[in-house]
């Protein structure tokens, strides 16, 4: 008698999940900078990379929805990253959205989401303030997994000022590059220190000689590194008798950077992270990731939170159980289990955070012997 | 556009965001239209001035970033931010026309891509003012505080904007302002000859391509609510430059239809993006290579002759009156003389003009001659205004002309052909007429007229063919210059001259290289001409004609005058002949 | 401070170098047929991404250098063959006095996606040409300067004395000029000048070719450096006034060190100061150093 009852309520709980199955068919847009100048190119091509890695575990592990990528290129251009969410909220019926690489094309877009009432996931933008603008909504649309400048600063600074008497500060003059040295003057002065030297050049620029010369001058120690150009001011080097230690955000954990300046040169520099490659996890998903996507494939930690928030949302689409924007915006921030390979928690988010990392999961990472590992 | 096609238009911007159900259409619509106005901008200044831009995004930033910055970190309202950022526009036009003055084709590209480059820089780089390539944020939409409704609304202000614009635009092609760039285009001696101010035209331009593609700046800048300084690069200036090739460079509806097809393209190949800009440059070299005359052109080849019929307005030259009532209808007729007072002119050494001295009569036929070398052109070209003597002074009549720019000596009354004929090769040979008639045309309510009468210039037309009546060409009015044998062609820059309404005209040899019948008929529309009054001055070679026609001769010799007189005296006069080397009978 | 600014200077006269030898293509072809090709710098790019991978494949230089000479001899031969004389044939109408610009950008375009979908979007480093390792320096009167730098500069002089020979000795650099001064005259003359249109634009695109295999080891290369080649390499050619290759080489120099120079002094808008010199050169002698205006007479 009890094993009739438990294998009709088995057959009816498989009929009823397969029904499910059956009526899932969901749209996630993906706007990511793909063309352009090569610092977005690399970044917005590798997290992508992670997102396509997380769509193809995801099919294969018999995944009850079929997601479906539509995947534009903004150019790094605000007008088209508008453009495009428009045209996915509007003409592709989207559920969900991810992207993208330039923090301000984020804060153009994420308005429209916010107000349409389709989740985004963003990244790999840095910007610290994209969530903050919007978590005191009701209900918040906007999470972002990706690394944000200031957790980077702050820990690059906290370790920089004990290990070194006198910091430098390279950047760029673009948005991205002004903002950052924002933060770095103003994390310095909270902690009572100051500059000794700062120098700024532009995004294209051929050759930092002169800047470098002027750091030397100064006896910069540890030059912070915040120009898209990350392998430019190892370059001016040899000639200047000059060998500070470096320290930059997580671009100079690239491996191009490694590629171009070489294992001797970047030996010893520091950067932000979230990726420990001697973590098991970490290892087994750059092995896959290299055996998927070659050559191709150069950046670690920006694969492996894009492919944290790809398994992020396409859980939280499956929790979710429907393609109501409303139901998967939910059903992300309160998701639980995730199993990231990035420092990403399992717990990412709540009511009043919308990062997926947080302060505490952001680290210090070093090259070593042409690897890239935690910095104790 | 016959009128009541621009009504349609009204009703299509109307009526097109209620049926159109998906807003992404909506969005791209407000995209065309104000898009649109930035490349008719374009196209006046390219198409009609001929003046090359590269650097058009950096109007378009300047207007973006005054009303955003304005409305954003001051509170303007809309209706004022918009203005002021048209005002800041227009002068960022001035500044960079003032330097277009002193450059021409690809100096002046250049200049305008340094522009461009120099703008996206500055915005990408002061981020106190401009947020840098973080941008802007919050910037007020064009919404009218209804977010449901506020797509449309915007669509509405930005689709009759463009509305408004292209009717301008239609005004400007199909009136003499289109005409008048067109002249400046092709030759400026030519302009200033027919009393056109040729720096203030050019720079004009600018400022008004500026003040268009600053508009449409400032609705890109409250379509979003965000702008940063991506959007204002190379690539932008460049798209402006397809969109006007694509659509016909120098059709006045090539600009929106242009754009739409280079939307539409950019929309369709969006999951293309590894390609896209070998789609791109493919466009431009299939656009370039194959259908030059753009997608008006193919369209004008394809349309059906009823439908060009219905729409376009074709305007007609009505009969034309006797030359002499031409002429009656304008101011006294009292003739005036030509006097040069010591006139000295050299290049670098070498003295063309010396010292000359020439008076001419009122109202008769003064043949200036010598041979080859001897500086006549020279002095004709001292008189007109194009090159400035060293010394010594000109009077028309009893106004000094010395100190005057060329145009303005037109404008008093002198006129003058061009050896090497100087015609408007992009216009029919009617509307070369018309040129010459610029400075008696009236120059307010000129759009008014226009907008309810097609053929708004009936009187000038009129005119124009009564001058090609007289000179036996009125079959060739809708003929284009370089389909005309040169015989006709001097005719028609004799034509032009004429609806000048001279008071004095300058000849730069006016039957060089034409068959003898031909030059019969110009001597006897010269001899017309005395009678109506005109003093004449005229350069040749041909002595028949000269001793036929003259009233007095002038010679000059390696820049000196060495005989003056009439013509019997000037034939016997032995320095004469051995100037000519002994050539008692000149043949040309 | 001595040796840091002789060390700027170095640098200086060596992208400087660069910059002339692009700006003599752009000079070249311009002074021939008043067109010339705004993908310059694109060319430029190309010469440098395959003098890179046949480097790396282990191609000895010389070799490597010959053969990306004859790959953008035949861009060159392309270029003027197939989008530049077509356009002759549609005469003075609307722009097209000016297609030729939209016509060479859009070969550009085309190079640079071509150069994405070969080598990618990110950047890359070129092996040294001269030297062995990319930091090989050399110490001259207690300055350290690259040897790469010093032998780009070397180089670069041989070429361009080269050049001059070419333009001003040869029969073939005079028939240019008298195309360049009159095509019908010049053809009257039995000068072939449909070939010397030709070989015009293939030397042009020889020079950008030459530009890009010693532009690659000093700095790093991606598909996009092309356009900021051509802008200052049509500076730099503006300030010769187009006509004058002294002045093209004097120019090239100048700007090179002095945007070396501003970038010491002012390195956030360094660069601009160049560019803004120059619009503003051109205002007050919009024809270069050494020619004459050319009077509007006709």
């Amino acid at each position: 008698m009890k094993s009739i009852v438990k294998s009709i309520a088995i057959g009816v709980a498989t009929v009823l999940g397969s029904a499910q199955v059956l009526a899932m068919d969901v749209k996630v847009g993906v706007i990511q900078g793909l063309s352009g100048p090569p610092a977005i190119v690399d970044f917005g091509e590798s997290y992508l990379q992670g997102i396509r890695m997380a769509l193809k575990e995801y099919k294969a592990a018999g995944g009850a929805v079929d997601v479906e990528l539509i995947v534009y290129d903004d150019e790094a251009n605000p007008q088209r990253a508008v453009s495009y969410a428009q045209r996915l909220i509007q003409s592709d019926n989207v559920s969900a959205v991810m992207g993208t690489v330039s923090s301000g094309n984020v804060m153009a877009f994420a308005p429209i989401l916010q107000r349409a009432g389709i989740p985004l996931i963003a990244g790999p933008s840095i910007a610290t303030g994209i969530t903050a603008e919007f978590i005191d909504e009701d209900p918040s649309y906007i999470f972002r997994c990706s690394m944000v400048e200031k957790f980077q600063i702050d820990k690059m600074l906290d370790w920089g000022i004990e290990n070194f008497d006198k910091i430098g500060l390279l950047h760029s003059t673009t948005g991205y590059g002004s903002f950052a040295a924002d933060e770095i003057q103003k994390g310095m002065k909270e902690r009572g220190e100051e500059l000794v030297e700062i120098q700024a050049a532009a995004p294209g620029i051929n050759d930092l000689t002169p800047q470098m010369i002027r750091l030397r001058d100064a006896g910069a120690g540890l030059v912070l590194n915040f120009h898209e150009s990350f392998e430019l001011p190892y370059r001016a080097l040899p000639r200047i008798d000059y060998k500070p230690t470096f320290a930059g955000n997580w671009g100079l954990s690239s491996q191009k950077v490694i590629d171009i300046v070489g294992q001797d040169a970047i030996e010893g520099t520091v950067m932000g992270q979230a990726l420990d490659l001697s973590d098991p996890e970490a290892a087994a998903f750059d092995e896959r990731m290299r055996a998927e996507f070659g050559d191709a494939y150069r950046w670690p930690v920006l694969a492996a939170l894009g492919y944290d928030s790809g398994r992020i949302m396409f859980q939280a689409i499956e929790n979710a159980g429907s393609d109501d924007p409303e139901a998967i915006r939910d059903a992300i921030e309160s998701i639980q289990d995730v199993e990231a390979v990035s420092s990403t928690p399992a717990e990412p988010f709540s009511a009043d955070d919308h990062e997926c990392l947080d302060a505490e999961h952001v680290f210090l990472g070093v090259w070593r012997d042409g690897r890239v590992v935690r910095l104790e | 556009m016959k009128r009541y096609v621009y009504i349609l238009m009204a009703i299509a911007i109307g009526v097109f965001p209620l049926v159109v159900e998906n807003t992404f259409y909506i969005y791209l619509a407000q995209t065309v239209a104000f898009t649109s106005i930035a490349v008719i901008g374009l196209n006046i200044l390219l198409g009609l001035s001929g003046q090359m831009s590269l650097g058009q995004a950096g109007f378009y930033a300047v207007g973006a970033y005054a009303s955003a910055i304005l409305a954003t970190n001051y509170g303007w309202p809309l209706y004022a931010a918009i203005p002021f950022a048209l005002i800041v526009s227009g002068i960022a036009g001035t500044l960079v026309g003032l330097v277009a003055l002193r450059t021409r084709g690809l100096y002046l590209a250049m200049a305008t891509l340094a522009f461009g480059f120099i703008v996206e820089i500055l915005s990408q780089r002061w981020v106190d003012l401009t947020g840098g390539t973080m941008g802007l944020m919050g910037v007020p939409t064009l919404d009218f505080g209804n977010f449901r409704m506020g797509p449309i609304y915007f669509f509405w202000v930005a689709g009759f904007t463009w509305l408004f614009v292209q009717i301008g635009s239609d005004y400007v092609f199909s009136s003499r302002w289109g005409r008048s760039l067109l002249a400046i285009k092709d030759s400026e001696s030519f302009a200033q000859t027919v009393g056109l101010n040729v720096p203030i035209w050019r720079t004009g331009v600018f400022v008004l391509s500026a003040v268009l593609t600053g508009l449409a700046g400032t609705f890109f800048a409250h379509q979003n609510g965000f702008i940063s300084s991506d959007a204002f690069s190379i690539q932008l200036s460049i798209a402006l430059l397809v969109a006007v090739v694509i659509g016909g460079l120098g059709r006045s509806y090539g600009p929106v239809l242009g754009t739409l097809i280079l939307l539409a393209i950019d929309e369709g190949t969006a999951s293309l993006h590894d390609v896209s800009l070998m789609i791109y440059g493919g466009i431009l070299l299939f656009v370039l290579l194959g259908f030059p005359e753009g997608a008006i052109g193919l369209v004008r080849k394809l349309m059906p002759s009823i439908l060009s019929r219905a729409l376009m307005a074709v305007p007609s030259s009505p009969a034309a009156a006797p030359l002499e009532e031409v002429f009656s209808q304008n101011r006294r007729r009292e003739s005036v003389g030509l006097s040069i007072e010591a006139i000295s002119k050299s290049y670098s050494g070498i003295l063309a003009a010396q010292n000359v001295n020439l008076s001419v009569a009122p109202g008769t036929i003064h043949a200036l001659i010598g041979p080859n070398g001897a500086g006549k052109s020279t002095v004709i070209n001292v008189i007109a205004g194009l090159y400035g003597a060293d010394s010594g002074r000109i009077r028309l009549g009893e106004t000094y002309l010395t100190k005057l720019p060329a145009h303005k000596r037109a404008r008093l009354g002198l006129a003058r052909t061009f050896q090497n004929l100087q015609l408007i090769g992009s216009l029919p040979v009617l509307d070369n007429v018309l040129l010459g008639m610029e400075r008696n045309v009236p120059r307010a309510g000129g759009f008014w007229r226009w907008l309810v009468d097609t053929n708004h210039e009936r009187i000038a037309r009129g005119q124009a063919m009564s001058i090609l009546q007289f000179l036996g060409i009125e079959e060739l009015a809708g003929h284009y210059p370089a389909d005309l044998s040169y015989g006709h062609r001097k005719l028609v820059e004799l034509a032009r001259a004429v609806a000048q309404q001279p008071k004095v005209m300058l000849l730069d040899e006016p039957v060089a290289g034409i068959n003898t019948h031909e030059v019969k008929e110009i001597g006897e529309a010269i001899l017309k001409l005395r009678e109506l009054g005109i003093t004449v001055l005229l350069v040749e070679h041909n002595m028949d004609f000269v001793m036929r026609i003259s009233d007095h001769i002038t010679v000059l010799d390696y820049g000196l005058v060495i005989a003056d007189g009439d013509p019997a005296e000037v034939r016997a006069n032995p320095k004469v002949i051995e100037a000519y080397l002994g050539v008692e009978e000149e043949t040309t | 401070m001595l040796d840091t600014y002789l060390q700027i200077l170095v640098s200086g006269l060596a992208m400087g170098a660069i910059y002339t030898l692009t700006a003599k293509g752009l000079f070249i072809a311009h002074l021939a047929t008043h067109k010339l090709n705004f993908g310059q710098g694109d060319f430029l790019m190309v010469g440098a991404f395959l003098s890179m991978s046949l480097i790396i494949a282990g191609i000895p230089v010389l070799l490597a250098a010959l053969l990306v000479l004859i790959a953008l001899g035949l861009l060159g031969w392309g270029l003027e063959r197939l989008v530049i004389r077509p356009l002759d044939r549609f005469g003075i109408s609307g722009g097209s006095t000016y297609s030729w610009i939209l016509t060479t950008a859009g070969v550009a375009l085309i190079l640079q996606n071509i150069a994405e979908l070969v080598w990618g979007k990110s950047s890359h480093y070129s092996p040294p040409l001269f030297s062995e390792g990319r930091d090989n320096v050399i110490e001259i009167a207690g300055i350290n300067m690259f040897v790469e730098e010093i032998l780009v500069i070397g180089f670069a002089a041989v070429v361009v004395a080269f050049f001059y020979y070419m333009l001003f000795r040869t029969r073939w650099g005079r028939a240019v000029y008298t195309v360049a001064f009159n095509p019908e005259a010049a053809m009257l003359l039995g000068i072939n000048v449909r070939r010397t249109v030709v070989l015009v634009f293939v030397l042009a695109s020889l020079l950008a070719g030459i530009s890009g295999i010693l532009v690659g080891p000093l700095i790093t290369i991606h598909p996009h450096i092309g356009l900021m080649f051509t802008i200052k390499a049509l500076a730099v050619a503006a300030i010769g006034g187009f006509s004058n290759p002294l002045g093209i080489l004097i120019g090239g120099v100048l700007f090179g060190v002095a945007e070396a120079f501003s970038n010491y002094y002012d390195s956030a808008f360094g660069d601009l100061y160049p560019l803004i010199f120059v619009l503003v050169f051109l205002v007050f002698r919009p024809s270069g150093l050494f020619s004459e205006a050319q009077a509007d007479v006709r």
